[in-house]
Protein backbone atom coordinates (compact mmCIF):
# COMPACT_ATOMS: atom_id res chain seq x y z
CA UNK A 1 0.00 0.00 0.00
CA UNK A 2 2.40 2.11 0.63
CA UNK A 3 4.98 1.54 -2.10
CA UNK A 4 1.82 1.87 -4.38
CA UNK A 5 1.16 5.23 -2.59
CA UNK A 6 4.60 6.54 -2.92
CA UNK A 7 4.90 5.26 -6.63
CA UNK A 8 1.90 7.46 -7.26
CA UNK A 9 3.49 10.64 -6.43
CA UNK A 10 7.09 10.10 -8.27
CA UNK A 11 4.74 9.54 -11.29
CA UNK A 12 2.85 12.85 -10.60
CA UNK A 13 6.42 14.14 -9.86
CA UNK A 14 7.31 13.04 -13.22
CA UNK A 15 4.08 14.54 -15.02
CA UNK A 16 4.84 17.60 -13.57
CA UNK A 17 8.69 18.24 -14.47
CA UNK A 18 7.75 16.76 -18.09
CA UNK A 19 5.13 19.63 -18.35
CA UNK A 20 7.99 21.88 -16.84
CA UNK A 21 10.48 20.83 -19.26
CA UNK A 22 7.91 21.39 -21.70
CA UNK A 23 7.63 24.56 -21.24
CA UNK A 24 11.45 25.21 -22.83
CA UNK A 25 9.79 24.15 -26.28
CA UNK A 26 7.09 26.47 -26.19
CA UNK A 27 9.63 29.11 -25.47
CA UNK A 28 11.65 28.18 -27.88
CA UNK A 29 8.60 28.11 -30.20
CA UNK A 30 7.37 31.58 -28.99
CA UNK A 31 10.79 32.88 -30.24
CA UNK A 32 10.00 34.22 -34.35
CA UNK A 33 13.51 33.48 -35.78
CA UNK A 34 14.37 34.19 -32.55
CA UNK A 35 12.84 37.47 -31.69
CA UNK A 36 10.29 37.44 -29.53
CA UNK A 37 6.77 38.15 -30.86
CA UNK A 38 3.56 38.49 -28.57
CA UNK A 39 1.62 35.56 -29.28
CA UNK A 40 -1.94 34.52 -28.02
CA UNK A 41 -1.31 31.10 -28.51
CA UNK A 42 1.72 30.89 -26.19
CA UNK A 43 -0.02 32.73 -23.69
CA UNK A 44 -2.68 31.21 -23.89
CA UNK A 45 -0.96 27.38 -23.35
CA UNK A 46 1.45 28.97 -20.97
CA UNK A 47 -1.09 29.82 -18.30
CA UNK A 48 -3.50 26.85 -19.45
CA UNK A 49 -0.66 24.70 -18.12
CA UNK A 50 -0.11 25.90 -15.74
CA UNK A 51 -3.27 25.60 -14.11
CA UNK A 52 -2.85 21.97 -15.39
CA UNK A 53 0.07 21.50 -13.26
CA UNK A 54 -1.72 23.58 -10.05
CA UNK A 55 -4.62 21.48 -10.14
CA UNK A 56 -2.57 18.22 -10.05
CA UNK A 57 -0.01 19.95 -7.00
CA UNK A 58 -3.54 20.17 -6.05
CA UNK A 59 -5.65 17.04 -6.01
CA UNK A 60 -2.49 14.56 -5.68
CA UNK A 61 0.16 16.55 -3.44
CA UNK A 62 -2.22 18.54 -1.43
CA UNK A 63 -4.55 15.26 -0.99
CA UNK A 64 -7.51 17.02 -2.31
CA UNK A 65 -8.04 13.45 -4.23
CA UNK A 66 -8.79 11.93 -1.12
CA UNK A 67 -11.25 15.18 0.68
CA UNK A 68 -14.47 15.84 0.65
CA UNK A 69 -17.05 16.59 -2.19
CA UNK A 70 -16.64 20.46 -0.65
CA UNK A 71 -12.98 20.46 -1.21
CA UNK A 72 -12.51 19.21 -4.26
CA UNK A 73 -14.96 21.57 -5.86
CA UNK A 74 -13.75 24.35 -4.30
CA UNK A 75 -10.56 23.64 -4.94
CA UNK A 76 -12.01 22.87 -9.09
CA UNK A 77 -13.54 26.56 -8.52
CA UNK A 78 -10.07 28.36 -7.85
CA UNK A 79 -8.90 26.66 -10.97
CA UNK A 80 -11.18 28.10 -13.22
CA UNK A 81 -11.28 31.15 -12.00
CA UNK A 82 -7.82 32.06 -11.86
CA UNK A 83 -7.92 30.53 -15.59
CA UNK A 84 -10.60 32.96 -16.51
CA UNK A 85 -9.74 35.64 -14.89
CA UNK A 86 -5.97 35.84 -16.31
CA UNK A 87 -7.50 34.88 -19.61
CA UNK A 88 -10.19 37.19 -19.97
CA UNK A 89 -8.05 39.84 -18.69
CA UNK A 90 -5.09 39.06 -21.18
CA UNK A 91 -7.99 39.08 -24.07
CA UNK A 92 -9.93 41.86 -22.93
CA UNK A 93 -6.09 43.72 -22.75
CA UNK A 94 -5.07 43.06 -26.33
CA UNK A 95 -8.59 43.96 -27.97
CA UNK A 96 -8.24 47.17 -25.68
CA UNK A 97 -4.54 48.07 -27.32
CA UNK B 1 -19.53 12.79 15.03
CA UNK B 2 -23.09 11.96 14.23
CA UNK B 3 -23.95 14.00 10.42
CA UNK B 4 -27.22 15.33 10.85
CA UNK B 5 -25.41 18.71 9.17
CA UNK B 6 -22.59 18.39 6.50
CA UNK B 7 -19.63 18.02 8.31
CA UNK B 8 -16.30 19.04 6.92
CA UNK B 9 -14.26 16.43 8.58
CA UNK B 10 -15.86 12.67 8.47
CA UNK B 11 -13.91 9.98 10.31
CA UNK B 12 -15.90 6.65 10.14
CA UNK B 13 -13.69 4.20 8.76
CA UNK B 14 -10.03 3.96 7.44
CA UNK B 15 -9.95 5.13 4.01
CA UNK B 16 -12.79 7.48 3.77
CA UNK B 17 -12.47 10.87 2.87
CA UNK B 18 -10.93 13.95 5.16
CA UNK B 19 -9.86 17.50 4.75
CA UNK B 20 -5.96 17.44 4.48
CA UNK B 21 -5.14 20.14 7.51
CA UNK B 22 -6.82 22.59 9.29
CA UNK B 23 -9.80 23.18 6.77
CA UNK B 24 -8.78 26.87 7.96
CA UNK B 25 -5.76 26.55 6.23
CA UNK B 26 -7.50 26.24 3.13
CA UNK B 27 -9.23 29.24 3.35
CA UNK B 28 -6.39 31.10 3.77
CA UNK B 29 -5.52 28.90 0.26
CA UNK B 30 -8.46 30.24 -1.27
CA UNK B 31 -8.01 34.14 -0.33
CA UNK B 32 -4.47 34.44 -1.03
CA UNK B 33 -5.22 32.60 -4.52
CA UNK B 34 -7.44 35.55 -5.37
CA UNK B 35 -5.12 38.18 -4.32
CA UNK B 36 -2.68 36.25 -6.09
CA UNK B 37 -4.85 36.29 -9.65
CA UNK B 38 -5.43 39.89 -8.88
CA UNK B 39 -1.87 40.73 -9.17
CA UNK B 40 -1.40 38.54 -12.08
CA UNK B 41 -4.19 40.08 -13.88
CA UNK B 42 -2.72 43.58 -13.29
CA UNK B 43 0.65 42.52 -14.57
CA UNK B 44 -1.22 41.02 -17.97
CA UNK B 45 -3.39 43.62 -18.05
CA UNK B 46 -0.16 46.31 -18.55
CA UNK B 47 1.53 43.50 -20.40
CA UNK B 48 -1.26 44.12 -23.43
CA UNK B 49 -0.95 47.57 -23.00
CA UNK B 50 3.55 47.90 -23.65
CA UNK B 51 3.75 44.10 -25.60
CA UNK B 52 7.20 45.38 -27.22
CA UNK B 53 8.78 46.63 -23.90
CA UNK B 54 7.67 43.83 -21.99
CA UNK B 55 9.05 41.32 -24.70
CA UNK B 56 12.00 43.03 -24.49
CA UNK B 57 12.41 42.91 -20.92
CA UNK B 58 11.23 39.45 -20.62
CA UNK B 59 14.13 38.82 -23.34
CA UNK B 60 16.24 39.14 -20.38
CA UNK B 61 15.33 36.81 -18.62
CA UNK B 62 16.77 33.00 -19.21
CA UNK B 63 13.93 30.40 -19.00
CA UNK B 64 16.07 27.30 -18.44
CA UNK B 65 16.76 29.21 -14.72
CA UNK B 66 12.86 29.49 -14.61
CA UNK B 67 12.27 26.07 -15.47
CA UNK B 68 15.15 25.04 -13.00
CA UNK B 69 13.61 27.15 -10.08
CA UNK B 70 10.06 24.80 -10.97
CA UNK B 71 11.59 21.71 -10.94
CA UNK B 72 13.41 22.34 -7.53
CA UNK B 73 10.10 23.55 -6.15
CA UNK B 74 8.00 20.63 -7.36
CA UNK B 75 10.79 18.22 -6.45
CA UNK B 76 10.41 20.17 -2.64
CA UNK B 77 6.26 19.71 -3.03
CA UNK B 78 6.99 15.98 -3.74
CA UNK B 79 9.04 15.38 -0.58
CA UNK B 80 6.24 17.27 1.33
CA UNK B 81 3.75 14.97 0.34
CA UNK B 82 5.76 11.94 1.38
CA UNK B 83 6.63 13.67 4.92
CA UNK B 84 2.65 13.58 5.46
CA UNK B 85 2.87 10.18 4.17
CA UNK B 86 5.36 9.28 6.34
CA UNK B 87 3.79 10.79 9.22
CA UNK B 88 0.25 9.48 8.99
CA UNK B 89 2.01 6.09 8.90
CA UNK B 90 4.07 7.24 12.07
CA UNK B 91 7.46 6.87 10.00
CA UNK B 92 8.54 9.74 11.99
CA UNK B 93 12.52 9.46 10.99
CA UNK B 94 11.78 9.16 7.17
CA UNK B 95 9.47 12.09 7.64
CA UNK B 96 11.94 13.94 9.56
CA UNK B 97 14.18 13.35 6.82
CA UNK B 98 11.42 14.45 3.93
CA UNK B 99 11.07 17.76 6.10
CA UNK B 100 14.59 18.42 5.77
CA UNK B 101 15.02 17.72 2.26
CA UNK B 102 11.73 20.21 1.33
CA UNK B 103 13.23 23.03 3.64
CA UNK B 104 16.69 21.86 1.47
CA UNK B 105 15.07 22.59 -1.73
CA UNK B 106 13.54 25.65 -1.10
CA UNK B 107 17.15 26.99 0.33
CA UNK B 108 18.20 26.26 -3.13
CA UNK B 109 14.85 27.73 -4.93
CA UNK B 110 15.85 30.85 -2.65
CA UNK B 111 19.61 30.84 -3.48
CA UNK B 112 18.80 30.18 -7.50
CA UNK B 113 16.63 33.21 -7.11
CA UNK B 114 19.06 35.87 -5.74
CA UNK B 115 21.89 34.95 -8.32
CA UNK B 116 19.57 35.62 -10.66
CA UNK B 117 18.69 38.83 -9.34
CA UNK B 118 22.08 39.21 -8.89
CA UNK B 119 23.17 38.55 -12.71
CA UNK B 120 19.66 40.94 -14.24
CA UNK B 121 21.36 43.93 -11.42
CA UNK B 122 24.64 43.69 -13.03
CA UNK B 123 23.26 43.75 -16.30
CA UNK B 124 21.18 46.96 -15.29
CA UNK B 125 17.73 45.64 -14.92
CA UNK B 126 16.52 46.82 -11.36
CA UNK B 127 13.01 47.26 -9.68
CA UNK B 128 12.61 51.09 -11.17
CA UNK B 129 14.38 50.39 -14.42
CA UNK B 130 11.17 48.76 -16.42
CA UNK B 131 7.98 48.39 -15.98
CA UNK B 132 8.45 44.61 -16.71
CA UNK B 133 11.22 43.98 -14.30
CA UNK B 134 9.00 45.97 -11.79
CA UNK B 135 6.60 43.49 -11.91
CA UNK B 136 9.41 40.75 -12.14
CA UNK B 137 11.16 41.94 -9.41
CA UNK B 138 7.50 42.55 -7.35
CA UNK B 139 6.05 38.95 -8.27
CA UNK B 140 9.38 36.93 -7.59
CA UNK B 141 9.69 39.27 -4.26
CA UNK B 142 6.67 38.83 -2.93
CA UNK B 143 6.72 35.32 -3.24
CA UNK B 144 10.27 34.71 -1.56
CA UNK B 145 8.20 36.31 1.51
CA UNK B 146 6.15 33.32 1.36
CA UNK B 147 8.91 31.33 0.61
CA UNK B 148 10.53 32.97 3.87
CA UNK B 149 7.09 31.98 5.89
CA UNK B 150 7.32 28.62 4.41
CA UNK B 151 10.57 28.11 6.31
CA UNK B 152 8.73 29.12 10.18
CA UNK B 153 5.92 27.22 8.24
CA UNK B 154 8.74 24.16 8.16
CA UNK B 155 10.17 24.67 11.63
CA UNK B 156 6.25 24.13 13.35
CA UNK B 157 5.59 20.51 11.16
CA UNK B 158 8.48 19.54 12.59
CA UNK B 159 8.22 20.53 15.95
CA UNK B 160 4.82 19.06 16.39
CA UNK B 161 5.60 16.43 13.58
CA UNK B 162 4.77 13.49 16.08
CA UNK B 163 2.36 15.08 18.07
CA UNK B 164 -0.48 16.10 15.32
CA UNK B 165 -0.70 15.09 11.99
CA UNK B 166 -3.27 17.54 11.59
CA UNK B 167 -0.67 20.36 11.95
CA UNK B 168 1.88 18.67 9.75
CA UNK B 169 -1.42 18.38 7.07
CA UNK B 170 -1.92 21.89 7.46
CA UNK B 171 1.94 22.95 7.17
CA UNK B 172 2.15 20.70 4.03
CA UNK B 173 -0.87 22.43 2.76
CA UNK B 174 1.14 25.58 2.91
CA UNK B 175 4.28 24.60 1.62
CA UNK B 176 2.11 23.88 -1.50
CA UNK B 177 0.67 27.11 -1.99
CA UNK B 178 4.00 28.39 -1.93
CA UNK B 179 5.24 25.89 -5.18
CA UNK B 180 1.67 26.21 -7.24
CA UNK B 181 1.82 30.18 -6.82
CA UNK B 182 5.61 29.63 -8.47
CA UNK B 183 4.14 27.16 -10.79
CA UNK B 184 1.72 30.26 -12.23
CA UNK B 185 4.31 32.86 -11.90
CA UNK B 186 6.83 31.23 -14.12
CA UNK B 187 4.85 30.82 -16.49
CA UNK B 188 3.58 34.26 -16.31
CA UNK B 189 7.39 35.95 -16.07
CA UNK B 190 8.95 33.35 -18.05
CA UNK B 191 6.51 31.97 -21.29
CA UNK B 192 3.39 34.28 -21.65
CA UNK B 193 3.99 36.13 -25.04
CA UNK C 1 -27.00 30.96 22.29
CA UNK C 2 -28.31 34.35 21.28
CA UNK C 3 -29.07 36.20 24.51
CA UNK C 4 -30.68 40.07 24.91
CA UNK C 5 -26.92 41.38 25.33
CA UNK C 6 -27.31 44.33 25.75
CA UNK C 7 -29.04 44.51 28.90
CA UNK C 8 -26.59 41.93 30.15
CA UNK C 9 -24.90 43.66 32.76
CA UNK C 10 -21.23 42.20 32.15
CA UNK C 11 -21.22 42.72 28.81
CA UNK C 12 -22.80 46.06 27.86
CA UNK C 13 -19.06 48.00 27.99
CA UNK C 14 -17.98 45.15 25.60
CA UNK C 15 -20.91 46.06 23.10
CA UNK C 16 -20.45 49.50 23.79
CA UNK C 17 -17.08 49.25 22.98
CA UNK C 18 -18.54 47.06 20.03
CA UNK C 19 -21.09 49.52 18.21
CA UNK C 20 -18.07 52.55 18.88
CA UNK C 21 -15.54 49.96 16.51
CA UNK C 22 -18.78 50.08 13.86
CA UNK C 23 -19.35 53.58 14.27
CA UNK C 24 -16.04 54.92 14.02
CA UNK C 25 -15.27 53.02 10.72
CA UNK C 26 -18.77 53.56 9.08
CA UNK C 27 -17.15 57.25 10.15
CA UNK C 28 -13.94 56.45 8.22
CA UNK C 29 -15.49 55.43 4.94
CA UNK C 30 -18.00 58.29 5.03
CA UNK C 31 -15.38 60.99 5.62
CA UNK C 32 -12.41 59.67 3.69
CA UNK C 33 -14.83 58.47 0.26
CA UNK C 34 -17.72 60.72 0.42
CA UNK C 35 -16.48 63.78 2.09
CA UNK C 36 -12.68 64.28 1.96
CA UNK C 37 -12.48 62.22 -1.64
CA UNK C 38 -8.96 61.63 0.05
CA UNK C 39 -9.58 57.93 -1.08
CA UNK C 40 -9.14 56.47 -3.63
CA UNK C 41 -5.63 58.47 -3.47
CA UNK C 42 -5.06 61.96 -5.66
CA UNK C 43 -2.02 60.85 -7.83
CA UNK C 44 1.27 60.38 -6.78
CA UNK C 45 2.75 62.38 -10.84
CA UNK C 46 0.69 65.66 -10.26
CA UNK C 47 2.98 69.00 -10.67
CA UNK C 48 2.05 71.30 -8.09
CA UNK C 49 -0.46 73.16 -10.25
CA UNK C 50 -2.41 70.17 -10.28
CA UNK C 51 -2.12 69.48 -6.65
CA UNK C 52 -3.74 73.23 -6.08
CA UNK C 53 -6.65 72.49 -7.93
CA UNK C 54 -6.94 69.24 -6.16
CA UNK C 55 -7.03 70.45 -3.04
CA UNK C 56 -9.67 73.55 -4.75
CA UNK C 57 -11.88 70.92 -5.50
CA UNK C 58 -12.19 69.53 -2.16
CA UNK C 59 -12.01 72.47 0.31
CA UNK C 60 -14.78 72.15 2.01
CA UNK C 61 -15.03 68.49 2.00
CA UNK C 62 -11.37 68.44 3.45
CA UNK C 63 -12.29 70.72 6.24
CA UNK C 64 -15.31 69.67 7.04
CA UNK C 65 -14.78 66.26 7.22
CA UNK C 66 -11.37 66.05 8.80
CA UNK C 67 -12.98 68.53 11.43
CA UNK C 68 -15.18 65.66 12.37
CA UNK C 69 -12.25 62.96 12.62
CA UNK C 70 -10.29 65.69 14.74
CA UNK C 71 -14.14 65.37 16.92
CA UNK C 72 -14.53 61.77 16.63
CA UNK C 73 -11.43 60.20 15.93
CA UNK C 74 -11.11 58.69 19.27
CA UNK C 75 -13.19 56.55 18.95
CA UNK C 76 -10.90 54.17 17.23
CA UNK C 77 -9.15 53.55 20.61
CA UNK C 78 -12.50 51.52 21.18
CA UNK C 79 -11.74 49.19 18.56
CA UNK C 80 -8.24 49.08 19.61
CA UNK C 81 -9.25 48.30 23.25
CA UNK C 82 -11.90 45.26 22.10
CA UNK C 83 -8.95 43.74 20.21
CA UNK C 84 -6.73 43.97 22.65
CA UNK C 85 -9.34 42.81 25.50
CA UNK C 86 -9.86 39.59 23.07
CA UNK C 87 -6.05 38.89 23.22
CA UNK C 88 -6.16 38.99 26.76
CA UNK C 89 -8.70 36.62 26.60
CA UNK C 90 -6.57 33.82 25.01
CA UNK C 91 -4.71 31.51 26.50
CA UNK C 92 -1.57 33.50 25.26
CA UNK C 93 0.75 35.68 27.42
CA UNK C 94 -0.76 38.97 28.03
CA UNK C 95 2.42 40.13 26.14
CA UNK C 96 0.89 40.15 23.44
CA UNK C 97 -2.20 42.29 23.67
CA UNK C 98 -0.14 44.87 25.05
CA UNK C 99 2.25 45.00 22.38
CA UNK C 100 -0.65 44.97 19.74
CA UNK C 101 -1.87 47.98 21.59
CA UNK C 102 1.07 49.92 21.53
CA UNK C 103 1.92 49.36 18.15
CA UNK C 104 -1.65 50.42 16.60
CA UNK C 105 -1.64 52.68 18.94
CA UNK C 106 1.40 54.55 18.06
CA UNK C 107 0.43 53.66 14.44
CA UNK C 108 -2.43 55.41 14.78
CA UNK C 109 -0.38 58.83 14.32
CA UNK C 110 1.12 58.39 11.30
CA UNK C 111 -1.08 56.07 9.20
CA UNK C 112 -4.41 57.96 9.93
CA UNK C 113 -3.74 61.37 11.80
CA UNK C 114 -0.98 62.63 9.61
CA UNK C 115 -3.15 62.81 6.46
CA UNK C 116 -5.83 64.50 8.45
CA UNK C 117 -3.83 67.14 9.65
CA UNK C 118 -1.83 67.64 6.45
CA UNK C 119 -5.18 67.90 3.94
CA UNK C 120 -6.38 70.44 6.61
CA UNK C 121 -3.54 72.34 6.59
CA UNK C 122 -3.78 72.51 2.83
CA UNK C 123 -6.94 72.91 2.40
CA UNK C 124 -7.01 75.84 5.22
CA UNK C 125 -4.97 78.61 3.11
CA UNK C 126 -5.30 78.28 -0.81
CA UNK C 127 -3.58 80.69 -1.29
CA UNK C 128 -0.11 79.27 0.01
CA UNK C 129 2.51 78.12 -3.02
CA UNK C 130 1.84 75.18 -5.30
CA UNK C 131 5.37 74.09 -3.80
CA UNK C 132 3.88 74.09 -0.49
CA UNK C 133 0.71 72.21 -1.07
CA UNK C 134 2.48 69.48 -3.15
CA UNK C 135 4.41 68.96 0.24
CA UNK C 136 1.74 68.30 2.20
CA UNK C 137 0.02 66.36 -0.39
CA UNK C 138 2.76 64.25 -0.38
CA UNK C 139 3.23 64.05 3.15
CA UNK C 140 -0.07 63.54 3.67
CA UNK C 141 -0.46 60.15 1.06
CA UNK C 142 3.19 58.92 1.72
CA UNK C 143 2.16 58.63 5.75
CA UNK C 144 -1.05 57.37 5.13
CA UNK C 145 0.15 54.31 2.47
CA UNK C 146 3.86 54.14 3.49
CA UNK C 147 3.55 53.83 7.39
CA UNK C 148 2.26 50.59 7.25
CA UNK C 149 4.97 48.68 8.47
CA UNK C 150 3.66 48.94 11.69
CA UNK C 151 0.07 47.69 11.37
CA UNK C 152 2.25 44.74 9.74
CA UNK C 153 3.64 43.71 12.52
CA UNK C 154 0.62 44.54 14.62
CA UNK C 155 -1.40 42.19 12.42
CA UNK C 156 1.49 39.11 12.82
CA UNK C 157 1.67 39.67 16.46
CA UNK C 158 -2.42 39.15 16.34
CA UNK C 159 -1.80 36.39 13.70
CA UNK C 160 0.22 34.33 16.36
CA UNK C 161 -1.77 35.07 19.46
CA UNK C 162 -4.59 33.44 17.50
CA UNK C 163 -2.80 30.76 16.37
CA UNK C 164 -1.39 29.61 19.73
CA UNK C 165 -4.18 30.16 21.52
CA UNK C 166 -6.29 27.35 23.13
CA UNK C 167 -9.08 29.35 24.20
CA UNK C 168 -10.63 29.14 20.91
CA UNK C 169 -11.45 32.98 20.92
CA UNK C 170 -11.06 33.43 16.94
CA UNK C 171 -10.99 30.82 14.67
CA UNK C 172 -7.80 29.76 12.56
CA UNK C 173 -8.68 30.54 9.58
CA UNK C 174 -9.20 34.74 11.14
CA UNK C 175 -5.21 34.16 12.39
CA UNK C 176 -4.84 32.60 8.63
CA UNK C 177 -6.07 35.99 7.11
CA UNK C 178 -4.26 38.32 9.35
CA UNK C 179 -1.18 36.76 7.51
CA UNK C 180 -2.87 37.58 4.22
CA UNK C 181 -3.74 41.17 5.34
CA UNK C 182 -0.07 41.23 6.85
CA UNK C 183 1.30 40.63 3.31
CA UNK C 184 -0.64 42.84 1.78
CA UNK C 185 0.44 45.80 3.95
CA UNK C 186 4.05 44.57 2.46
CA UNK C 187 3.20 45.48 -0.91
CA UNK C 188 2.86 48.97 -0.01
CA UNK C 189 6.15 49.62 0.76
CA UNK C 190 7.05 50.32 -3.22
CA UNK C 191 4.90 53.11 -3.06
CA UNK C 192 7.63 55.16 -1.71
CA UNK C 193 9.34 54.71 -4.64
CA UNK C 194 6.86 54.60 -7.99
CA UNK C 195 5.12 57.88 -9.21
CA UNK C 196 3.05 55.96 -11.22
CA UNK C 197 1.85 52.74 -11.90
CA UNK C 198 0.67 49.63 -10.05
CA UNK C 199 3.23 50.13 -6.95
CA UNK C 200 2.50 53.77 -6.42
CA UNK C 201 0.21 54.80 -3.61
CA UNK C 202 -2.88 55.27 -5.91
CA UNK C 203 -2.02 51.78 -7.57
CA UNK C 204 -3.90 48.65 -8.87
CA UNK C 205 -2.03 46.79 -6.42
CA UNK C 206 -0.73 49.12 -3.74
CA UNK C 207 -3.99 50.50 -2.76
CA UNK C 208 -7.11 48.97 -5.21
CA UNK C 209 -6.23 45.00 -4.06
CA UNK C 210 -5.09 46.53 -0.84
CA UNK C 211 -8.36 48.46 0.57
CA UNK C 212 -10.38 44.62 -0.72
CA UNK C 213 -8.25 43.03 1.65
CA UNK C 214 -8.23 45.50 4.16
CA UNK C 215 -12.21 46.12 3.87
CA UNK C 216 -12.59 42.50 3.80
CA UNK C 217 -10.47 41.80 6.68
CA UNK C 218 -12.20 44.67 8.48
CA UNK C 219 -15.57 43.02 8.05
CA UNK C 220 -14.19 39.67 9.13
CA UNK C 221 -12.85 40.76 12.35
CA UNK C 222 -15.91 43.28 13.17
CA UNK C 223 -18.14 40.13 12.89
CA UNK C 224 -15.52 38.05 14.74
CA UNK C 225 -15.61 40.61 17.95
CA UNK C 226 -19.26 40.71 17.84
CA UNK C 227 -19.13 36.59 18.09
CA UNK C 228 -16.54 36.77 20.93
CA UNK C 229 -18.74 39.08 22.97
CA UNK C 230 -21.67 36.93 22.84
CA UNK C 231 -19.59 33.82 23.88
CA UNK C 232 -17.54 35.36 26.30
CA UNK C 233 -18.21 34.01 29.78
CA UNK C 234 -15.79 35.95 31.36
CA UNK C 235 -13.69 33.00 32.25
CA UNK C 236 -10.11 31.77 31.41
CA UNK C 237 -10.57 28.40 29.58
CA UNK C 238 -11.58 27.92 26.15
CA UNK C 239 -15.25 30.22 25.61
CA UNK C 240 -18.20 28.06 24.59
CA UNK C 241 -18.00 26.83 20.75
CA UNK C 242 -19.08 28.91 17.93
CA UNK C 243 -22.43 28.99 16.79
CA UNK C 244 -21.82 28.43 13.08
CA UNK C 245 -22.68 24.61 12.53
CA UNK C 246 -19.54 24.35 10.20
CA UNK C 247 -17.18 25.16 13.02
CA UNK C 248 -19.13 22.86 15.69
CA UNK C 249 -18.11 20.04 13.77
CA UNK C 250 -14.51 21.08 14.07
CA UNK C 251 -13.79 22.11 17.32
CA UNK C 252 -14.67 18.46 18.74
CA UNK C 253 -11.54 17.76 16.77
CA UNK C 254 -9.67 20.52 18.59
CA UNK C 255 -10.33 20.22 21.64
CA UNK C 256 -8.65 16.53 21.89
CA UNK C 257 -5.34 17.69 20.72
Amino acid sequence: METRVNMRLFVVWLILVAITVAYLGIDRAANDHGVATASTAVTVAAICLALIKVRIIMREFMEVRGAPQALCRLTDFCVVLMGVAMLGVYLAGRAVA
Amino acid sequence: MTTTQEPLVVVKEQGTKHVPGQPDMWVFVFFESLVFTAYFCVYLYSRTQHERAFLHGQSQLLAWLGVLDTVVLLTSSWSMARCVQHARAGRYAPARRDAFLTAGLGFVFLVLKIVEWARLIHLGHTFTSSEFFQYYFFLTAIHCVHLLIGFVVLGVLVWKLSDSQEIVETCATYWHTVDFFWVLIFALLYVVR
Amino acid sequence: MMRPAILDDPKRELWLAWYATVGFYSLYTVVFFIITRTQPPGKPWYDPSQVVGWFAGRHDGLLIGFALIFVLGGLSATSLALITYSIRRMSVSRAFAYSYLILYAVAAVPGFLFICIAMTVGAMRPERSPALLQWLYDLGFLSFSGTMGVFLIGSLIWMTAILLDKNRVFPKWFGYLNLCNALTEVVVAPSWIFHEGALAWNGAIAWWINVVVFGLYTGAFIYLLRSMILREDFGTGPLPGLDSKVWRTIVPAEATV
